[in-house]
């Protein structure tokens, strides 16, 4: 009897919420899966189931193929180039942790993980601006000749990749702050008395003990950056003066599929692909750390 | 030694001094250029400082978009989704946490398994949701796509879990407390803190989101923030200045925020990682 | 073929009875709704410099319909097809008069998504005192007229008058040869050769189908297009060929051989007005955002050797029935007022498609539009097709482009250049084969 209140009262009360999460994210979520086995144009009224043509179609397609290719590699390369920065800068603040100054270098990495997408994409936009920016400025300072950052197909990517890791960089030093202090003291006194040095605690404690956390680190990073978009809509965004060079994403291509040429059905399919490789990700994130646990 | 050791603290922290100077660098770019005029954005090389600051282009931004009402439209949206989040959330997490039904167990296994479907995979099907609501283009349309957070339910739940033992519980109710007594008397004011960082980081979360209000928004006077900067220079030539001005307006606001409320941010997204 | 330097005489012919017959024909559309209670109507504009003149149209409506609210909404052409897309197919956009190309029209009349126009209206269009053949068939579909044309883009050469002096260039290029050898002289360089000024500046980066429409103007001028009707609604891509080779390789010759213009250069009218390149070709809207922008230039403009595209935007309404409507169709008319035209040309610079008006008033103070309005008897036009994946053949083939224009290796390898073109006229095939359009 008493129980049967309760149960009363814990269906009542996650009602609201069970009914917005299904309708706001399940039903989407399904709705995706449904439409892209369909051919589904916003235009005509004739939309037909078409089994797995979608999918056969995506993997002839140069702009996909290239969307996939690009996103892959700024995915990777924002991991490469964050997460063993992340560690470095946090392993710093977090010897320096009674330092007057640890609040200042704690704000300033995590302030670009928070401000607005795009002013900070245009403040670099301005950086890697061929004719005015402070990027070519500095290396003809240098006496390297300056580059065509936002147009080289080479480059165009690479500057993506720096953009995103500059936000991204302010969340992993968070994390592994918390990491770090989470690490029992008396390894690092085992060590001290060994006669081990900072940068030997760091390589041979720190590094394999923090493991999981660079593991949730690298597979966060990792998904974020499949879904990048604003980043390259901003550097490539179509103003008169000089356009840079559009980096073909995903979710750019998903968006242009569906909402310029109007195949709704398509770009649920590459939704699909998206999904796929998050899941997969999140799966070999869920299989490494089993693995670890059971060593 | 210990000369040593302060040396190289010192050095340590130049070192990270200089770092954190360059992480903000390109917002000081950016707000530097807002006081420049047209002819010194195009010099050679670029200046830190204005020689010649003036407030033309805020003038010239304020006349020519309705950044007023885009920042209202971000503050709206974001304060509202924050509500919706934080309310969800709070009842959801205390459910799926104190009440041992299998029902539950089910529920709870559902919105874990959604958590990692990014908002990309489905944003599609959503916006034709919205669209057959005839909310485009309105606040309830953005609002759509942010009412809950499969992240926040669980943060809750682990710290309803951690923190709220099941003995205080039923102490209340063997006193003849209703459950929603409990929950709104004992639970809530004990989740303070945790339903205090949820808030920030959901705020945030909407108040950068892109992808979402660049499909649902499509009239000048809907558009957030983020949408009017981005579609701001795609229209015809618009020079650095103003649109670095524009910029900087959103852009001092938040950042000033995100520092008062650092604390409460840095404990929520420190809770992000402890998910396993 | 001339130069607009000097202002050069026009015949200031008025056709006053067009004249009359639009002001009697607006008057019949009032009055029968001229009792209307408070309206509403929207206007969607795909170009933001648009959004003065439809306000100016509004304004002069307000005597004769003191009750109607007009919403004008212009933003990117982007966004504008995305919201006439999802607004039309969820009939959630209320009465609206919207302006669209002819081409991108086409699909929503397919779909039954925008009515025929009202009989009085068709007849105006359909008056050949009012509008030439080319523009009647842009506004209609299988001989019935769905909307109502208004203004067009078409391309002209501008050009930098103290540029060309300074080059010993005495008159505007002539072939598509000449405007390379133009480009050459035009260029402005550093002492270590790279260039500052661009002779000419040509579309190589940003987003979307830009790159392909301003590719097909040059590839026009060889003779070619990107695609083309083999038979009654059948089409082939048709810049595989010979004046694919050539506009494509004229393209990597000034990025590659001779440098005279770089992706990273700036671009466009933007540049053009900062006297940063020294011609290029576009729009007449370009001739109002100079002289707001840089009242100063010294500039003149000229045809094109061969033709031009004109891209004629229409407005179509998306409703026939109810007083909004017909305050829509009104507002319609009304915006095709010799008076409201004359506007158009002379505070925004976009060209109107009605005949018989008399523009001269704005054409002899602004000689710079003579090349769009005076051009050569045999001077050609071509438009955007009017099939439902134009822009997607358009997108597919700039990101084709963008890549090809990169790569340095192209430039002086002609079986290289025709793989690329080889290439990218299979992907448009195909896609036109998927919507049941190729001509096999």
């Amino acid at each position: 009897m008493l129980q049967q209140k309760r149960w009363r009262f814990a269906i009542l009360a996650i009602l609201p919420t069970l009914a917005i999460f299904a309708w706001v994210r399940m039903y989407p979520i399904v709705e995706t899966l449904r439409l892209s086995l369909h051919q589904w144009n916003i235009l005509s009224k004739n939309k037909p189931f078409i089994g797995l043509a979608n999918f056969r179609e995506l993997f002839q397609d140069q702009l996909f193929l290239n969307a996939l290719t690009n996103t892959s590699i700024i995915a990777f390369g924002v991991v490469i180039l964050t997460v063993p920065t992340a560690m470095v800068i946090a392993g710093l603040i977090h010897h320096r942790t009674h330092s007057r100054f640890s609040g200042f270098y704690e704000t300033s990495v995590f302030i670009p993980h928070v401000v607005s997408l795009v002013p900070a994409a245009m403040a670099w936009k301005w950086i890697f601006d061929a004719k005015l920016g402070p990027l070519n400025a500095l290396l003809e300072f240098f006496g390297i000749p300056a580059q065509a950052w936002l147009f080289d197909p080479v480059l165009s990517v690479i500057c993506i990749i720096v953009l995103c890791s500059w936000q991204a960089l302010g969340y992993a030093v968070l994390i592994y702050l918390v990491g770090f202090k989470n690490l029992p003291v008396s390894l690092f006194e085992a060590a001290k008395l060994d006669g081990a040095s900072g940068v030997q605690r760091f390589w041979h404690v720190s590094v394999p003990m923090l493991k999981p956390i660079t593991l949730y680190v690298s597979v966060v990073t990792l998904i974020s950056g499949f879904n990048v978009y604003a980043q390259a809509f901003v550097l490539a965004s179509d103003s008169q003066g000089a356009p840079g060079r559009q980096v073909r994403v995903l979710v750019l291509d998903m968006l242009e599929n569906s909402f310029r040429n109007y195949r709704v059905g398509y770009a649920a399919s590459e939704a699909v692909v998206l999904l796929a490789i998050v899941l997969v990700l999140t799966l070999i994130q869920f299989g490494l750390l089993r693995e670890k646990g059971r060593k | 030694m210990k000369t040593r050791g302060k040396l190289i603290d010192f050095a340590i922290d130049v070192f990270l001094f200089c770092f954190s100077i360059l992480m903000i660098l390109p917002l000081v770019f950016l707000v530097s250029n807002a006081f420049k005029t047209p002819e010194e954005i195009v010099a050679w090389p670029p200046r830190i400082i204005p020689s010649d600051p003036t407030l033309e282009n805020f003038r010239s931004v304020l006349a020519d978009t309705p950044l007023p009402l885009w920042i209202f439209n971000s503050v709206a949206f974001s304060t509202l989704s924050m509500v919706a989040i934080v309310m969800t959330s709070a009842i959801a997490g205390y459910v799926l946490a104190k009440f041992p039904f299998r029902s539950l167990n089910i529920i709870f296994i559902l919105i874990l398994a959604t958590a990692i479907v990014p908002f990309e995979v489905y944003m599609i099907p959503l916006y034709f949701q919205a669209q057959a609501l005839g909310v485009l283009n309105s606040l309830w349309g953005l609002l759509l796509g942010y009412l809950v957070m499969s992240f926040g339910i669980f943060l809750i739940r682990q710290n309803v879990m951690h923190s709220i033992p099941d003995e205080l519980l039923e102490a209340a109710r063997i006193d003849g407390a209703g459950e929603f007594w409990i929950f709104w008397r004992i639970v809530l004011p004990l989740l303070r803190g945790a339903l205090g960082a949820l808030a920030v980081l959901a705020f945030f979360q909407a108040w950068t989101s892109f992808a979402w209000p660049m499909i649902v928004t499509t009239t000048r006077n809907s558009y957030t923030i983020e949408v009017g900067l981005a579609l701001f220079q795609t229209g015809f030539t618009v020079d650095l200045g103003r649109l670095s001005a524009a910029s900087a307006a959103v852009l001092v606001p938040s950042i000033t925020l995100f520092v008062i409320l650092r604390r409460n941010f840095v404990q929520g997204v420190a809770s992000t990682g402890m998910k396993e | 073929m001339r130069a607009y330097r000097s202002s050069n005489t026009k015949s200031g012919s008025t056709s006053f009875t067009a004249r009359v017959a639009a002001l009697s024909l607006g008057a019949a559309i009032t009055a029968i709704s001229g009792s209307a209670f408070a309206q509403t109507i929207n206007v969607w504009s795909g170009y933001p410099e648009m959004a003065p003149f439809y306000e100016h149209v509004a304004e002069g409506l307000k005597e004769k319909y003191p009750d109607l609210t007009v919403n004008v909404e212009a933003i990117a052409l982007r966004e504008h097809e995305k919201r006439i897309a999802l607004g039309l197919t969820s009939g959630s956009a209320g009465v609206t008069v919207i302006e669209l190309a002819g081409s991108t029209a086409s699909r929503y009349i397919e779909n039954d998504l925008l009515p025929a126009a009202p009989e009085a209206v068709a007849n105006f269009v359909t008056s050949s005192d009012n509008f030439g053949e080319f523009f009647v068939d842009a506004a209609s579909k299988n001989g019935t007229v769905y909307g109502v044309p208004l203004f067009r883009g078409q391309g002209a050469l501008f050009y930098n008058v103290d540029m060309f002096e300074a080059a010993g260039l005495k008159e505007p290029p002539q072939t598509m040869e000449a405007y390379t050898e133009y480009a050459e002289k035009l260029t402005q360089r550093d002492a270590d050769g790279k260039a500052t000024v661009s002779g000419w500046s040509l579309r190589l980066s940003g987003g979307g189908q830009g790159i392909a429409e301003k590719f097909w103007i040059n590839l026009f001028q060889y003779g070619g297009s990107v695609i083309e009707e083999v038979s009654e609604g059948k089409w082939q891509a048709n810049y595989a060929n010979e004046a694919g080779r050539k506009a494509l390789k004229q393209y990597l010759e000034n990025v590659h051989v001779l440098k005279t213009v770089t992706p990273e250069m700036p671009a466009d009218a933007e540049a053009f007005e900062r006297g940063q390149t020294a011609m290029f070709i576009r729009e007449s809207w370009v001739i109002a955002d100079i002289a707001a922008k840089a009242p100063d230039l010294n500039y003149a403009t000229a045809p094109l050797p061969v033709g031009s595209i004109a891209l004629p935007a229409n407005l179509y309404v998306n409703s026939v029935e109810g007083e909004d409507a017909e305050a829509a169709w009104a507002y319609v008319q009304a915006a095709n007022d010799p008076e409201n035209l004359v506007w158009l040309l002379d505070n925004i610079g976009w060209l109107p498609n009605r005949s018989g008006v008399d523009y001269g008033v704005v054409t002899e103070k602004v000689p710079a539009y003579g090349a769009f309005v005076d051009y050569p008897a045999d001077y050609k036009f071509f438009t955007l097709p009017a099939i439902g994946p134009i822009e997607e053949v358009l997108t597919r083939l700039a990101a084709q482009l963008t890549n090809a224009y990169g790569d340095a290796s192209l430039a002086e390898d002609d079986a290289a250049i025709d793989a690329v073109l080889a290439k990218a006229a299979e992907e448009t095939n195909n896609i036109l084969k998927r919507e049941g359009l190729l001509a096999e």
